[in-house]
């Protein structure tokens, strides 16, 4: 089972062995995963301590000195309380590195909102200089972090607790680039991150059915593949998009947005209420009541982007 | 080191021709913080004069020295000895504010060069030069990172988080400076600031901000070494200091001198 809040370290650990301009900051978190980092690459790892805006200041400051900066906590805390650094301290002096949370969404379901996160995506994507990813597999986030981890933007990922358990060939993960999973012409269907396993298997039942989805895997929310997602619709008409982010400024709006001009679309998602979840429970208890599960997606089709 | 209220208050005024550039480029913009750029002039003129490496041809030279000015209000001041010192011109000075200038109300990393870090917001100079600091522990090289914030300033609670980071990691490359004028006083005060940085463990100076002999004789004591504390200066300063009707708190905070206030505060700052 794919867990990148475990298995991230892996990925930092063999490019930092390569690359001596790696260092990485965390917050009281995950300070033993870390531990072959630390020990490998001597004077590269610090444990700050619990002040998550001091440790985006501070890696901004790294960065001006050459180093690409791997800033981990938790979501809520670097996102949430953390925004004014990341807008300052990186994006407005164009100053690169990177952020890896843990606990977005509601992946800490059983801790209580104050360790949720619903809104990184429509929060961060309001800042120029800024790439969200959003790897849903160890081989995707391994990819995606090559492939950016040394550019001159601030990039964030959103490490899930859970995967989608699909894989694809490696040259069609790219920073940027949607991956179309399957070809259909009766409505796309938009999953964002892990939700593309929910999203493939109620692909799979539609089609035993006789309903052929355009299933389409974004990754990669900024830049978002607008082209794969506009041609989909344009030529389907019904779209839905199923994601683990607020309703509001998620990729949901940024679909609404592409439809516009486009005669006839109807557009719907799954996505988080713009309200907190107060209840307790698991990861699967929270997609189950907001219908991000393969029964919830089935439903929404039939019931009323189909209707 | 003890200081008294008369040392910063009296009329022993240096780098006067500083202030009346700063006191024409505002005048001029019609915008800009006269009385926080005067109160950090005289630090900001030693430093660049005498402790400072740099290269005004290359401003992102690699064995330069890091000076980061976290109040970014007083960037008048920055902006006059960056003049001074060949980073930019006398025409940039006179379009600040304006629609084809580079310089601003706070500096921009981007557009000028010689400016470390785009501040305005406060609290955030301090933590880059955490950072740098940092950064340049990690590559053992010997430049000096030195940082200048506000007591205003230290109101910000991030202040206290780079505090405690900085005296954890023993970053003795870095120094910071807080611009004492007694602005937290106006609102929030921020009592006894040599001891809550000596308390957070930082190796604790306290000069007269405007006196040469007090800031020549504190760099000579300063040694800017890889894990050792980390240094703070309290520099003891008063706002607008240098124009008598602009000196202490108040109005003078944010305000443009009219026509006739223009000319006597050239004729206070005029040589003797």
């Amino acid at each position: 089972m794919t867990n990148l809040r475990n298995d991230f370290s892996k990925v930092i650990h063999q490019i930092g062995l390569k690359d001596p301009n790696l260092v990485v900051l965390v917050g009281d978190i995950s300070h033993y995963r870390l531990q072959g980092f630390a020990k490998d690459c001597p004077g590269r790892y610090y444990n700050i301590g619990i002040c998550e805006p001091t440790i985006v200041n501070m890696a901004a400051g790294l960065s001006k000195v050459g180093f690409y900066p791997v800033v981990h906590t938790i979501a809520p805390f670097i996102v949430e309380r953390s925004f004014e650094q990341i807008k300052i301290d990186f994006c407005y002096q164009k100053l690169g590195g990177n952020i890896i949370t843990v606990g977005s969404a509601f992946d800490y379901a059983y801790l209580g909102c104050t360790h949720h996160c619903y809104n990184d995506f429509a929060l961060l994507s309001t800042l120029p200089n800024i790439e969200l990813v959003y790897p849903a597999s160890y081989e995707e986030f391994d990819l995606l972090f090559q492939q950016t981890y040394n550019n001159k933007f601030l990039t964030y990922f959103r490490a899930s607790m859970y995967g989608h358990e699909l894989s694809f060939k490696s040259d069609d993960i790219k920073i940027g680039k949607a991956v179309q999973v399957q070809e259909g012409k009766d409505l796309t269907l938009v999953a964002v991150g892990t939700q593309l396993q929910s999203a493939k298997k109620a692909s799979d039942a539609l089609k035993a059915q006789g309903i052929n989805v355009d299933l389409i895997y974004i990754h990669t929310v900024k830049p978002l593949d607008s082209q794969m997602i506009k041609k989909s619709i344009e030529k389907t008409k019904k779209c839905l998009v199923v994601e683990e982010h607020g309703i509001y400024g998620g990729v949901y709006d940024a679909v609404l947005r592409l439809s516009l001009g486009i005669d006839g679309l109807r557009c719907f998602s799954i996505s988080i209420p713009n309200d907190f979840i107060r209840d307790y429970g698991t990861y699967q208890d929270f997609c189950k009541k907001l219908g991000l599960c393969e029964e919830g997606i089935l439903k929404k089709i039939k019931e009323e982007v189909l209707a | 080191m003890d200081l008294r209220e008369e040392d910063i208050l009296g009329n022993n005024i240096i780098n006067k021709d500083l202030r009346k550039r700063i006191i024409e480029i505002v005048y001029n913009a019609q915008e800009g913080h006269i009385t926080s750029s005067f109160s950090i002039i005289d630090i900001l003129a030693y430093l660049y004069e005498n402790i400072l490496k740099f290269d005004n041809k290359k401003p992102l030279w690699e064995d330069r020295d890091y000076f980061i000015l976290s109040k970014g209000h007083g960037c008048v001041a920055l902006y006059v000895i960056l003049q001074k010192y060949g980073f930019i011109t006398e025409d940039d000075l006179r379009q600040i504010s304006s629609k084809n200038g580079i310089l601003g109300g706070h500096p921009d990393i981007t557009k000028v060069p010689g400016v470390e870090a785009s501040t305005g917001s406060l609290g955030h100079g301090i933590g880059t030069a955490l950072g740098v600091a940092l950064g340049l522990r990690i590559r053992s090289r010997d430049n000096k990172v030195i940082a200048l914030i506000g007591d205003g300033e230290s109101n910000e609670g991030t202040v206290w988080e780079c505090a405690l980071v900085g005296a954890n990691l023993n970053l003795g490359n870095l120094c910071c400076i807080v611009d004492n004028n007694g602005s937290a006083a106006q609102v929030l005060p921020v009592p006894d600031m040599q001891k809550k940085w000596d308390a957070f463990g930082w190796e604790t100076y306290v000069i007269n901000g405007h006196s040469q002999d007090d800031i020549q004789n504190v760099f000579g004591k300063i040694k800017f070494e890889h894990n050792t504390k980390p240094k703070v200066i309290i520099a003891n300063t008063l706002k607008g200091k240098g124009v008598s009707f602009m000196e202490g708190h108040g109005s003078w905070h944010a305000r443009i001198p009219s026509a006739d206030e223009f000319k006597d505060a050239l004729k206070e700052l005029a040589d003797d």
